[in-house]
């Protein structure tokens, strides 16, 4: 009975959707109705159901385009008009309406156009009249709603964050030969590097209008911020003094003018910084949403609800098993939080105990907690050892608890699989060990990210990451920010976890 | 006209990609996948389910792979669906695009003490 009425409400979406999957919903209702017995559940599967129908009918309806037949005759030559044939279907009287309104506002935008395009100014350069640079200005904000429409575009077709910042300097840099060599410069210093603070592809048309108008009191006033976060905040207080002297000569010289947006500028200031300081952690980044002036603090909820998140994910250990040859393969896409995720982690290494060597997968991991990093490191010594971060100064916690009682991992050899995506905490984790040679990098170069420095607000969309202490490297004078973790073995990450097991075996066979 | 409803990514059709990444199912195998995932927050109804997987076939995110049956479903016969490249890419870029968002919730001092 329930069955039949589903099926007339079936009827409510277009033939096309009903043709190609009606019967697989008829047959997707039976299965639920089958394993969802009892009134409850009857009742949540029919309002589900009437949920359902009322969101997608509608969209169906919204989105339902007719299908092209193939065009009688084939025409592949470009630029060749061609024609397509709607399938069965004439269009619907409403498609006709919205189609003559369509034109007819296309006719009449063209014609207004037209007569008004002498005095047509778009609003960037209306804004920009008043400022004082307003010749230079205005320039910009005639070049940028073209530019803007050509950069979409651009990335649209390529989706790359890189490419979307890349178009969004491109959009506002001056004409000529100073946008080239601006534009050579920004990326001869790695400057288009995509941050998570830069602007998303979808946000860019927003970000031009927002961009262009940067002015010399603004950027003025996050010069001032830089320096004195950096005076107040940075570890070394003559380094910093020395780099806001800096800072002030290339304002005073008037380098920084040609940073015309906020992206470039904070790239150009991070550049200034680093070529004073000789510290890849230091940087002013620049957020195209506002940041907040005082970050609220976490609370106990937030902190339950991310113990309630971690724990209904297995802490996200991805994937513990034992591969052919008793070889441990171990996927892990984020270092959580050891003090949540503990006894997830304990599991999942004792479940690999009996192995004769491990592979710990990183190719997808975005970094996590120090905490874990020394926490499953723990498991591949048999004394403690020092895992550097170089994030925070040394504690008791930055040394392993090895021996870990009853794990025989010690002194099983170790392959680790990195890909240019290994991030932050996994760096740590795939440097630590290398340097410690306990064990073998397999992949691709990873990212190049520390995130080693403390947080500081400039103002509402400019702020830096200032390294608050700095401890010691004891292997060498840099760690991976801007460079990666270069692998022992050099393959694509694709190819990483077969070269990886090849390596186990035959050095496995050699015992 | 191109279709843009994959821009920006629903939830459900990001839902029904990573419910693929293990392997190939088919509609209410896909369906009572993406409940578990999401502890029963998001169960897909026929409609948004057929309609989502219309689009990410039509887009090629997913292939149809085959129509047999399961055993323990009884002897209807079922289409089942995988995931191409095409489509694990589009969920990775997605999954990356929310690891960004977590970052600036770290900035935001939101999510504390981590790298992310």
């Amino acid at each position: 009975m329930s069955e039949k009425i589903y099926a007339l409400l079936l009827r409510l979406y277009p033939s096309r959707f009903r043709a190609e999957y009606g019967e697989e919903a008829l047959q997707l209702f039976r299965d639920r109705a089958r394993d969802e017995r009892g009134f409850f559940p009857t009742l949540r599967l029919w309002l589900d159901l009437l949920a359902d129908l009322a969101i997608s009918v509608p969209s169906e309806y919204f989105h339902a385009q007719p299908a092209f037949i193939v065009s009688p005759v084939r025409q592949h030559l470009d630029g060749t008009p061609s024609f397509f044939l709607l399938e069965n279907e004439s269009p619907r009287l409403g498609a006709l309406l919205f189609g003559s309104v369509l034109s007819l506002l296309a006719i009449a935008t063209v014609s207004v156009l037209n007569g008004h395009g002498a005095s047509y100014r778009p609003l960037g350069a209306s804004v920009a009249q008043s400022h004082p640079n307003a010749a230079r200005s205005s320039a910009f904000g005639r070049l940028a709603p073209q530019r803007a429409a050509d950069s979409e575009q651009e990335i649209l077709a390529s989706q790359q964050p890189t490419t979307a910042a890349n178009a969004l300097i491109e959009g506002d840099a001056e004409p000529g030969s100073s946008q080239s060599s601006f534009l050579l410069m920004l990326r001869r210093f790695g400057l288009v590097k995509p941050h998570a603070l830069q602007p998303r592809p979808h946000s860019v048309a927003r970000a031009m209008v927002e961009s262009v108008t940067l002015d010399s009191a603004e950027r003025h006033r996050v010069i001032d911020g830089a320096i004195a976060n950096l005076k107040q905040h940075y570890v070394d207080p003559d380094v910093a003094r020395k780099t806001a002297d800096a800072l002030l000569a290339h304002e005073k010289s008037g380098d920084d003018e040609t940073a015309t947006n906020r992206p470039a500028l904070a790239y150009l200031l991070t550049r200034q910084i680093r070529d004073v300081s000789h510290d890849m952690h230091l940087e002013v980044v620049y957020s195209q949403a506002a940041l907040p002036e005082h970050p609220r603090e976490s609370t106990p909820e937030d902190l339950a609800r991310y113990r309630k998140a971690m724990e209904q994910q297995h802490c996200v250990f991805e994937k513990a098993e034992v591969l052919p040859h008793n070889i441990g393969y171990l996927k892990l896409n984020f270092f959580p939080d050891a003090s949540v995720c503990q006894s997830a982690a304990t599991a999942a290494m004792a479940s690999l105990n009996r192995v004769d060597a491990i592979i710990f997968d990183l190719r997808d991991n975005m970094g996590g907690f120090p905490s874990m990093v020394t926490l499953i490191a723990g498991y591949l010594f048999d004394h403690p050892e020092y895992m550097y971060s170089p994030r925070e100064a040394p504690t008791l916690q930055s040394w392993t608890s090895s021996p870990v009682p009853g794990n025989r991992l010690a002194d099983k050899p170790v392959y680790v699989l990195t890909s240019a995506r290994t991030i932050s905490g996994a760096e740590e984790f795939c440097y630590d060990l290398k340097m410690l040679k306990r064990a073998t990098l397999v992949g691709e170069t990873t990212r190049g990210s520390a995130h080693a420095g403390v947080f500081h607000r400039i103002d509402d969309h400019f702020g830096m990451g200032i390294p608050e202490v700095r401890p010691i490297n004891p292997y060498a004078k840099t760690d991976w920010e801007g460079t990666g973790v270069d692998p022992d073995v050099k393959v694509k990450a694709a190819d990483a976890l077969e070269t990886a097991v090849k390596l186990a075996q035959s050095k496995l066979r050699k015992k | 006209m191109p279709k843009q409803k994959l821009h920006p990514l629903p939830s459900a059709a990001f839902q029904i990609l990573l419910s693929l990444a293990g392997e190939d199912l088919h509609g209410y195998g896909i369906m009572r996948q993406v409940a578990d995932q999401t502890n029963g927050r998001i169960r897909l109804g026929p409609g948004t389910l057929y309609s989502s997987i219309q689009t990410l076939l039509e887009e090629k995110f997913i292939e149809e792979v085959d129509q047999r049956e399961d055993a323990k479903l009884g002897n209807e016969r079922r289409r089942y669906y995988r995931l191409t490249l095409a489509g694990r890419k589009l969920a990775r870029s997605e999954a990356e695009r929310l690891a960004d968002l977590l970052r600036v919730a770290r900035t935001k001092k939101i999510l504390r003490g981590d790298y992310v």
